[in-house]
C-alpha cells in the first residue's frame, strides 16, 4: 500500500476521541518530512478527508502541500480550500499544531495578495484568529495579518472589531508592533484619533533593543496624530520607553519633529509654507493626507483657544484672529465644531456674534453614572492584573537572581540578600 | 448570490442594519471566491453607511469599487456625491444631491428615509448652534424653500423678527434621565469607602 494512502487511512481512523487524536499527532509528526518531500501529490488527497472531523490530519497535509512557490492559477484553487478548511476545522484539533495552522493562514494571506484580492482573506483570517486564541486577551500572530488584509481591502470597519479587545498576552514582540501599527492606521482611517494615539504610543514605548522600521513609521504617525488630537506634541518619550527609542527615534523623523515645532507657533501661514516645501517627503511616507489634517486641525485649535479667553466674540474677530478669509467661513468652522461637540457655543447671526458657553454636562445623568461606574470597574480589573503580574515576577527565578546580583554589586553593606540568590 | 437578507432589512425598514448585513455578506461571498463586483448593490451599500453616519466606511467602500462600475452605474456615483457633500460639510449640497437624481425603485425608500433623518438632524443642529439665524440660511440647511422652512420652525416655537428677516431660535429644554437607583449609589459609596480605608 502506498504510504500516503496508509496515512490517509490512519487519519480517517484516528480522528474521533482525544486520545486517538494525540496518537495521530505523533504519527503525523513523524510523517511530516516525508509529506513535505511528496508536496506536489498531496492536494488531491484532501478530497478524501472531512475538514471538520479530520482537522489535524487535513491541516498537516494541507500545510505540506503549500510549501512550494505558487502560480496564480494554483492559488485560485488553493484559496477556497484553505478558506473552507478554516471555517470548518475543529479548534481543539488545530490548537494541537498551532505552528502548522499559522503557516497555512500566512500562506492564505500571501496567496490572496498574489491574486490581488485581499478581501478574500478577511473573513477566513478573522475566523482563524478567533479559533486560535485562547481568550480575547490573547494576541495571536494572525492579528497583524488580519489587520493588514483589512487595510489592503479597505475593510477598515471590520478591522475595528478586534481592536476593542484589551491585549494582555503576546506570543512574539513583532506581533505586538505590527498589530499596534496597523491598528493605529485603521483607527486613523475612522478618525478615532485617541485610540490611534494609544496604539501608536504602545509601539514607540515598547521595549526594543534596537530601533526597528515599524517603530520609526509609527513614531511619524504618532507625532501627527498627537497634533491632531491634542494640539501639541512632547518630544520626550516617557521614562519607561527603551533607551534606543529615546535616543534615536526623533533623528529618523526630523521633518515631522520640525512640523510639530512649526505647529506650536500657532501660525497657520507658517505651517502651510512648511508643509508645502516638504510635501514630497510626507508624500513618499504616505503621510501627506494626515499632514493636511494636521493643518486644518490648527484652525480648530485656535478657535478653541479663543473660548478660554472670551465669553462673546464677533465672527469678524474670529476670522481675523485665526486667519480665515471671511466671517462666513468662521461661522462654518464654529458650526462644525459645535456639531462635533468640540466647543459649546451659540451663533447669533443677527449681530454676527458667537457666545461661548460652559460644558453643559453636570455629571448626574444615569448615563454618566453608568460610564463612570464601568470605568472604575475596568481600572479595578486592571489593577488586579498588575498586582498578579507583580507577584509573578517577584517569584521569578531569573529576575531574582539578576536583581539579587545587582543589589550586591551596588550595596556592599547589605547582607540581607539571601545566599541562594547568588547563582 | 443571495441578497434576501439585504432585501428583508430594506422591506422591514430596518435601515440602520443594512450596512452591517452588506458588509458581512460581502466578506462571505469574497471568501467563497465568487466574483461579486458586477452584481453587487453598491448604491444600497454606500447609502446604508451614510444612513448610519459612517462616512468613513462609505469613503473606503467607494475607493474599493472598480472604476468600470463607477462609470456604468450612475446611481452609485450619485449616492457617493451625497457622501462627498457630507464629508465637505456642504449642508445645503446634501439636499441638492438627494433631489438631483431620479432614484430607482430599490433605492427610493432608503433615500427618502435618509432625507427625512437628515432634515431632522439639521434642525437639531440649528437648534443647538444658533440663537438667531436668517430665513435664507435656515431654508438652505433644511433643504426647503423659505416659506416651508419658516413654517417648519414656527411650529417648533421659533419666532420671526420681521425687521431683520431673522428667526429667533427657541431652545427646547433637554430632558435626561436623572433618576438613580439605589444599587448604583450603593456601589459608588463602596468605591469611595474602599479608597479611603
Amino acid at each position: 500500500m502506498d504510504p500516503l494512502e496508509a496515512l490517509v487511512a490512519q487519519i480517517q481512523g484516528l480522528s474521533s476521541t482525544s486520545s486517538d487524536v494525540n496518537r495521530l499527532h505523533s504519527i503525523l509528526k513523524q510523517a511530516d518530512d516525508s509529506l513535505r518531500s511528496e508536496s506536489t501529490r498531496l492536494f488531491p488527497l484532501l478530497t478524501q478527508l472531512d475538514p471538520s472531523i479530520h482537522s489535524l490530519g487535513f491541516l498537516y497535509i494541507l500545510e505540506a502541500s503549500m510549501i512550494g512557490p505558487v502560480t496564480k492559477t494554483q492559488a485560485e484553487t488553493a484559496v477556497p480550500t484553505v478558506a473552507s478548511f478554516i471555517g470548518a476545522c475543529s479548534k481543539e484539533q488545530i490548537r494541537l499544531a498551532p505552528d502548522k495552522f499559522l503557516s497555512v493562514c500566512k500562506r492564505l494571506k500571501d496567496q490572496v495578495i498574489l491574486l490581488e484580492a485581499p478581501i478574500r482573506g478577511v473573513a477566513p483570517l478573522f475566523t482563524a484568529l478567533r479559533k486560535l486564541q485562547v481568550s480575547s486577551e490573547h494576541l495571536t500572530p494572525l492579528h497583524s495579518e488580519f489587520l493588514l488584509l483589512c487595510l489592503l481591502s479597505k475593510c477598515y470597519k471590520t478591522g475595528l472589531s478586534v481592536l476593542d479587545d484589551d491585549v494582555f498576552e503576546v506570543d512574539h514582540p513583532r506581533d505586538l508592533f505590527l498589530y499596534c501599527y496597523y491598528g493605529g492606521m485603521i483607527c486613523i482611517g475612522h478618525k478615532r484619533f485617541q485610540k490611534a494615539l494609544d496604539l501608536l504610543h504602545n509601539v514607540v514605548t515598547a521595549p526594543m533593543p534596537t530601533i526597528n522600521a515599524i517603530a520609526v513609521e509609527a513614531y511619524k504617525k504618532y507625532i501627527l496624530v498627537s497634533l491632531i488630537r491634542n494640539g501639541q506634541f512632547s518630544i520626550s518619550l516617557p521614562k519607561y520607553s527603551s533607551s534606543a527609542a529615546q535616543r534615536n527615534l526623533k533623528n529618523f523623523c526630523l521633518p515631522y519633529v520640525e512640523l510639530a515645532n512649526s505647529y506650536s507657533t500657532g501660525k497657520v501661514a507658517e505651517l502651510e509654507a512648511y508643509v508645502k516645501t516638504n510635501a514630497e517627503k510626507f508624500e513618499s511616507d504616505n503621510n501627506l493626507g494626515l499632514v493636511k489634517q494636521v493643518v486644518s486641525s490648527m484652525y480648530k485649535r485656535n478657535i478653541q483657544r479663543l473660548t478660554q479667553t472670551y465669553l462673546t466674540l464677533s465672527l469678524q474677530d474670529i476670522a481675523s484672529t485665526v486667519q480665515l478669509n471671511s466671517p462666513k467661513e468662521a461661522e462654518m468652522h464654529v458650526l462644525q465644531m459645535i456639531q462635533d461637540g468640540e466647543i459649546y457655543a451659540t451663533i447669533n447671526q443677527k449681530d454676527g456674534m458667537v457666545r461661548f458657553l460652559e460644558d453643559p454636562e453636570q455629571y448626574k445623568t444615569c448615563e454618566m453614572i453608568e460610564h463612570i461606574d464601568s470605568s472604575i470597574q475596568r481600572i479595578m480589573a486592571l489593577s488586579r492584573k498588575l498586582t498578579a503580574m507583580d507577584e509573578q515576577i517577584s517569584c521569578d527565578q531569573l529576575y531574582l537572581s539578576k536583581a539579587g546580583r545587582e543589589r550586591q554589586r551596588y550595596d556592599f553593606d547589605d547582607f540581607d540578600v539571601p545566599q541562594k540568590f547568588n547563582i | 448570490m443571495d441578497f434576501s437578507s439585504v432585501k428583508a432589512m430594506l422591506d422591514s425598514k430596518s435601515y440602520e442594519k443594512v450596512a452591517d448585513v452588506c458588509d458581512n455578506l460581502m466578506l462571505q461571498v469574497a471568501a467563497d471566491g465568487i466574483a461579486y463586483q458586477d452584481d453587487w448593490p453598491y448604491a444600497i451599500h454606500l447609502l446604508a453607511h451614510i444612513y448610519v453616519h459612517d462616512i468613513n466606511s462609505a469613503r473606503f467602500l467607494w475607493k474599493s469599487i472598480p472604476s468600470s462600475i463607477k462609470e456604468s452605474q450612475p446611481e452609485v456615483t450619485a449616492v457617493w456625491k451625497i457622501g462627498q457633500k457630507l464629508w465637505l460639510r456642504d449642508y445645503a449640497g446634501v439636499h441638492e444631491e438627494i433631489r438631483g437624481f431620479d432614484w430607482t425603485q430599490d433605492l427610493q425608500g432608503l433615500v427618502a428615509a435618509f432625507s427625512e433623518l437628515y432634515t431632522k438632524e439639521m434642525f437639531q443642529l440649528l437648534l443647538s448652534a444658533y440663537s438667531t439665524i436668517s430665513i435664507k440660511d435656515t431654508a438652505l440647511f433644511l433643504g426647503m424653500n423659505e416659506d416651508d422652512a419658516t413654517n417648519y420652525v414656527l411650529q417648533q416655537g421659533w419666532t420671526v423678527d420681521p425687521a431683520s428677516r431673522m428667526l429667533i431660535v427657541k431652545k427646547q429644554p433637554v430632558v435626561t434621565e436623572q433618576k438613580l437607583d439605589h444599587s448604583k449609589l450603593q456601589r459608588l459609596t463602596e468605591y469611595v469607602f474602599h479608597l479611603e480605608h
